[in-house]
């Protein structure tokens, strides 16, 4: 990134084309087993115990007109209750094996768009233009923001025809606006070729540009911008929580009947639904797993994204003693990439678990039309979405360590993405107890 | 990066950590996090302290939850973002939003339901309720 200066050939970016083929197949392939195979055979067992609720709602209705004892009416009332539960069980099951290959598969479907994409359009550039000398040195202005935000103007103005395209795709009651729904495919590609012009720039290297002036005086430009950007950013999440403890002193929640506060729940958080002793009883382990697991993954992945730039900093470095981390890890290009690899593979794990999660919890009732699911959605979905953004940004930089790799001159690209991931996990630390358990 | 010694009390603490067990800094940082994480976890989870009788409160879980956030805070923005360690410009750069979120924690302690009578003097300054009594 920065430092040291790489020629790269045009041919090198047809990886990233081939790459993105492998991306397709591998999402398409998710689909089919978890989202049609498993998902097809949870929907089987769901729709019998469906056919179960029926029987035993028919056999409860039958009986409680009749002469029957007590104890028959109590036993079809239990057996219609189980019944329930186990119809409740099969619909959450089959949601989680759906929305699991729905989920990979699109977001494989992003990934590849993005190599795919950026990786033809730099593949096809004149090879001249890769050679400026020693001009390179300075980093030249840049198109590429004018171009991202181009495209981004075209992909919101045309997203709400997108929407209602790819509701109507799914069978919803909605009429497709293909307008709207072109404007914004248009606008996602000349979104996606400005990245791919910034991951082109960026793969050749420049010099790192050092602030003159007070107060980030002798500190490189970038990483003083990342620190602003993440002030933007945590005033986004800052305002997220407090519309949320503003919204909460209002609301009579389990919590605060417990605490004496109020007599009447009038409001169930999303921590009503997953944490065991919410206020709606289906909280329990299970619940809560899909939430700890992201909070542990978030922290693992902030580690290993610590362990990439440690490798690529390190002049000395020497593979493992251990046979397994030796081989996981054979050099040192290999290393940084892998450890990104496997922050990449972490945070889609993040986004696969999440979006599982919400498929249950809107499965139960926990919807956005409520203030407490307003805000859940909205500041979890934002946090998701900064998740994604940080994946996206990773996508390249493992692309990055493959090719021209990092070392201690241009492995500063790795510690102010770093800054970014791990204000992710940041924001996760407050979000995770607010939403989660509180 | 990591090849400086931390210095101070909790950094000190974390760099003592990493000494006696051979490792670095960032090291000992996962696993800080990883514990208080299900720390925190188990809090909400278990109803009472595992093995014994004594009731985890509602404001027991509320505190634990507060404390494990701040010092997970710490260790991420200290050791995994660099704060300590980079130039103090960095860590002003850090903390200068949240003299904002604490603009608007208060403007939600006056606004909230309970903020009229409820709230410590200290939170409300030179106000003597005097409409609530009216």
């Amino acid at each position: 990134m920065s430092g040291s200066l790489h020629d790269v050939k045009n041919e090198i970016w047809m990886k990233t084309v081939l790459i993105s083929v492998g991306l397709i197949f591998a999402g398409i392939t998710a689909y089919a087993v978890l989202a049609e195979g498993v998902g097809s055979v949870k929907h089987h067992e769901w729709e019998e115990a469906h056919h179960d609720v029926e029987e035993a709602k028919a056999e409860l209705d039958a009986i409680s007109v009749t002469n029957a004892s007590s104890e028959d009416k109590d036993a079809a009332y239990d057996k219609w209750e189980a019944a329930v539960d186990a119809d409740v069980d099969a619909h959450l099951s089959y949601l989680t094996w759906s929305t699991a290959g729905k989920t990979i598969m699109v977001m494989f479907i992003v990934y590849a768009a993005f190599y795919g994409i950026a990786g033809f359009y730099n593949s096809i550039q004149p090879e001249e233009e890769h050679h400026h000398g020693d001009d390179h040195e300075e980093h030249h202005g840049s198109a590429s923001p004018i171009l991202m935000a181009g495209g981004l103007l075209l992909f919101m103005m045309g997203f709400p025809g997108f929407v209602t395209t790819c509701k109507a795709w799914l069978g919803l009651d909605y009429t497709a606006d293909m307008s709207g729904f072109m404007l914004s495919a248009i606008g996602s590609v000349i979104l996606i070729i400005g990245i791919g012009n910034w991951w082109n720039e960026d793969l050749k290297g420049h010099k790192e540009q050092i602030a003159t002036s007070h107060p980030f005086k002798g500190q490189d430009i970038r990483k003083a911008g990342m620190w602003i950007f993440l002030i933007s950013e945590t005033m986004v999440f800052a305002s997220f929580f407090s519309s949320y403890l503003r919204m909460r002193t209002e609301w009579c929640t389990q919590w605060a009947v417990n605490a004496g506060k109020c007599d009447v729940v009038d409001t169930y958080t999303a921590s009503d639904y997953l944490r065991p002793g919410g206020a709606t009883g289906t909280g329990d382990f299970w619940t809560l797993l899909p939430g700890g697991i992201n909070t542990f993954a978030l922290i693992i992945s902030s580690y290993t994204i610590v362990l990439a730039l440690k490798a690529a900093k390190n002049v000395n470095w020497e593979p493992s003693k251990n046979k397994l981390m030796a081989r996981l890890f054979p050099t040192r290009k290999q290393t940084v990439r892998n450890y990104l690899l496997i922050t990449l593979a972490l945070g889609s794990l993040f986004i696969v678990l999440k979006l599982i999660e919400w498929s249950h919890l809107i499965a139960e009732g926990f919807t956005i039309d409520s203030q407490a699911g307003s805000i859940f959605y909205v500041a979890t979905g934002a946090h998701g979405l900064h998740v994604f953004i940080g994946l996206l940004v990773m996508l390249f930089m493992v692309f990055k360590a493959d090719t021209v790799g990092y070392d201690e001159e241009n492995g500063q690209g790795i510690e102010y993405f770093g800054l970014y991931w791990h204000f992710v996990d940041l924001a996760w630390v407050a979000i995770f107890p607010a939403f989660y358990l509180y | 990066m990591g090849e400086d010694k931390y210095t101070g009390p909790i950094a000190g603490l974390f760099q003592k950590m990493a000494d006696m067990i051979g490792k670095d800094v960032y090291y000992v940082n996962f696993l800080v996090l990883m514990f208080f994480t299900l720390f925190e976890i188990a809090a909400v989870f278990f109803e009472t302290v595992p093995g014994t009788d004594i009731e985890i409160t509602r404001d027991a879980v509320w505190g634990i939850l507060i404390v494990v956030g701040i010092i997970k805070g710490y260790g991420i923005a200290a050791f995994f973002m660099h704060l300590k360690g980079d130039p103090f410009i960095y860590t002003r750069t850090a903390l200068f939003p949240v003299l904002f979120a604490a603009l608007m924690l208060w403007g939600i302690g006056l606004s909230n339901p309970d903020g009229i009578d409820a709230l410590p003097s200290w939170c409300t300054p030179n106000y003597d309720y005097s409409y609530v009594t009216e």
